[in-house]
């Protein structure tokens, strides 16, 4: 692959954000950013900010200080919606996908391709069926039989692999992935992990939620660690080590209460 | 769609240890959602048919086509409300206060029937959004929200009445398009108009983006919400479908007896869900079909005639229903433990 300038602003920039909730302090002053074509690694133990950060950069909540940019342009989220209009996705763990659905109605819920028929307007039964195969199979998921088969007989790493294959058919730029590989086994997460790359691969961002180190050490390209709110780690994958980045959110620290 | 397709690279770990494949026809029948119903209605046609060999003839299917009639067109409705995930157990009431309505309105107030049969639709049609609307404004079960709306209309409709059904003794063109003629000996018309609604709504549920928003809805809420289908909408839009529904079997059951009672219907909302599970339809939402439901509602009628026909008291109907129910539910289930994966 022929190398690309950088571009001059990242796909998504969060300057200085503070967020609290009463008295919990859930995030001070953070700095957070996302390059394109990047993997960011977004690890910390329970509580220290994660899902708030998550939370404002796709609109869920507005941060008490601190602004968003995407490609440089400074953005209010109103709401999720905005954020998904801006090319923003997130893959749940548990919502992504309604079990009794078979995977093609699955993956076009809520964007149903329909061709005209007299005044009628039908769903395109055999577009959903090639177009999910198709968009599955490019992102390497070849183990399916057909797009007809229910979601709620598939494994977990399958309904990862479909949800994120549907946030890419769709034109997301950024899909954040919340803990993808919980409640996986070794090799359905090495799957998810293959999915992550490949989504790279195909000019999107990413950001990689979760306790697991181990999984996302190998797949990021930069990993960011908060605790209790704060930033306390933000490295190139090259310049820190597995080890480096346990002791780092084991250290021992004062829980912060109120403003800095 | 102009991108290139990329190897994932992940062909080689894509060699899975599959079982045995079963021959492809084998395969597309266990494949049929409405195995169940289809398996138990032709154990029922066996025994009836040995137990009473005039069983097996036209007469006696017009005969089950026309008893199925109502009692399918409110099922249909409850059917794509119970997948959407909200029960209505005023369809039985809704059914005899809008029957009630109809006849009221071309008897008491000589309405034309071109004014009086929407009219007494679009009532029936308010009854089911009135149940969305308090089932979604206060989040309560529907279920408690239409056993109170049960009673209420079935107490209207009989304040409204005194308690006397209301008849047409004259020859009517009205009654004879609702369900009073019959088409082919012993078909009646009534049983044309659950084939019509059946073949609408199976279109709708089958073949339209709305039907994919009603499976989602009753799946799993939040990944449909999440998605951008107004989960909300469809509930309400389901509410009110089941409640025109039971409102048109209302008019058909009018048009077959030339009069409508008060106090008719009074268990039509749980043999509509009868029917409705039986044909394979989840309690839980999320799944069902319309063709199981008609041939849910095919299997009561089945057994109503038969029992008739081999000469059994009438009280019998209702204490073989409920094994019939039973044994059909378990049967599902087992099917679908066993087999879903193979679709």
């Amino acid at each position: 692959m022929a190398p690309v300038a950088p571009p001059a602003h990242p796909l998504l920039e969060a300057r200085g954000i503070s967020k609290a909730f009463g008295k919990v302090q859930a995030l001070i002053n953070v700095d957070f950013q996302v390059g394109d074509r990047e993997v960011v690694g977004l690890v910390g133990d329970n509580g220290a900010g994660k899902s708030t950060l998550i939370k404002i950069i796709t609109g869920v909540h507005p941060p008490d200080r601190g602004q968003l940019f995407i490609e440089g342009r400074p953005v209010h989220l109103a709401s999720p919606k905005q954020a998904r209009a801006l090319g923003i996705e997130t893959v749940y763990q548990d919502l992504a996908l309604v079990e009794q659905m078979s995977i093609a109605r699955n993956f076009y819920l809520g964007n149903e391709p329909t061709r005209r028929i007299g005044p009628l307007r039908l769903l395109d039964g055999t577009t959903m069926h090639r177009m999910t195969e198709h968009a599955l199979r490019e992102i390497g998921i070849t183990t399916l039989r057909s797009a007809s088969q229910d979601v709620g007989v598939l494994s977990g790493g399958e309904r990862q692999a479909i949800a994120i294959g549907r946030t890419m058919h769709f034109g997301a730029k950024l899909i954040i992935l919340d803990e993808p590989t919980s409640a996986l086994s070794i090799k359905e997460t090495r799957k998810v992990l293959d999915y992550v790359n490949e989504a790279k691969r195909r000019g999107l961002s990413v950001i990689f939620i979760t306790h697991n180190l181990y999984h996302v050490y190998p797949v990021s390209d930069r990993i960011v660690v908060l605790d209790h709110g704060r930033k306390v780690g933000d490295f190139a994958r090259e310049a820190v080590s597995i080890d480096d980045l346990v002791n780092l959110i084991t250290l021992p620290r004062e829980p912060t209460r109120g403003a800095p | 769609m102009g991108g290139k397709a990329i190897s994932g690279g992940a062909e080689a770990k894509a060699v899975e240890v599959l079982p045995a494949a079963p021959p492809e026809w084998w395969r597309r029948l266990l494949a049929i959602r409405e195995l169940g119903v289809l398996i138990a209605l032709i154990v029922l046609i066996i025994i009836f048919t040995l137990l009473q060999p005039a069983f097996l003839t036209l007469d006696t299917f017009g005969d089950i086509l026309t008893q199925a009639a109502e009692l399918g067109v409110a099922a249909v409705g409850v059917t794509f409300l119970m997948i959407a995930g909200e029960f209505d157990l005023s369809v039985g009431s809704n059914f005899a206060f809008a029957g009630v309505l109809l006849a009221l309105l071309v008897t008491q107030f000589s309405a034309s029937p071109f004014l009086a049969v929407p009219a007494a639709l679009l009532f029936a049609g308010a009854i089911g959004l009135l149940n969305g609307l308090i089932t979604l404004a206060t989040r309560i079960p529907s279920f408690i929200t239409t056993l109170g709306t049960m009673m209420m209309w079935r107490g209207l409709a009989l304040a409204i009445t005194g308690g006397w059904p209301i008849s047409i003794l004259t020859a009517s063109t009205l009654l004879d398009v609702l369900g009073g003629k019959a088409v082919y000996r012993t078909l009646r018309i009534s049983a044309v108009w659950l084939l019509i609604v059946a073949a609408v709504f199976w279109g709708l549920l089958g073949k339209t983006a709305y039907g994919n928003w009603v499976f989602a809805t009753g799946g799993k809420r939040e990944a449909a919400r999440a998605l951008g289908v107004p989960v909300n909408r469809v509930k309400l839009i389901n509410f009110t479908l089941a409640g025109v529904l039971a409102g048109a079997a209302g008019f058909l059951q009018f048009g077959r007896m030339n009069s409508m009672s008060p106090v008719w219907g009074d268990a039509l909302a749980l043999e509509a869900i009868a029917a409705a599970v039986i044909g394979g339809t989840s309690l839980m939402g999320g799944s069902g079909t319309i063709v199981g439901t008609i041939l849910g509602a095919i299997t009561m009628a089945s057994i109503r005639v038969g029992l008739v026909m081999v000469g059994a008291p009438s009280y019998w109907y209702t204490a073989f229903l409920g094994v019939v129910i039973v044994l059909a539910v378990i049967l599902n289930v087992k099917l679908e433990e066993t087999f879903a994966w193979r679709r």
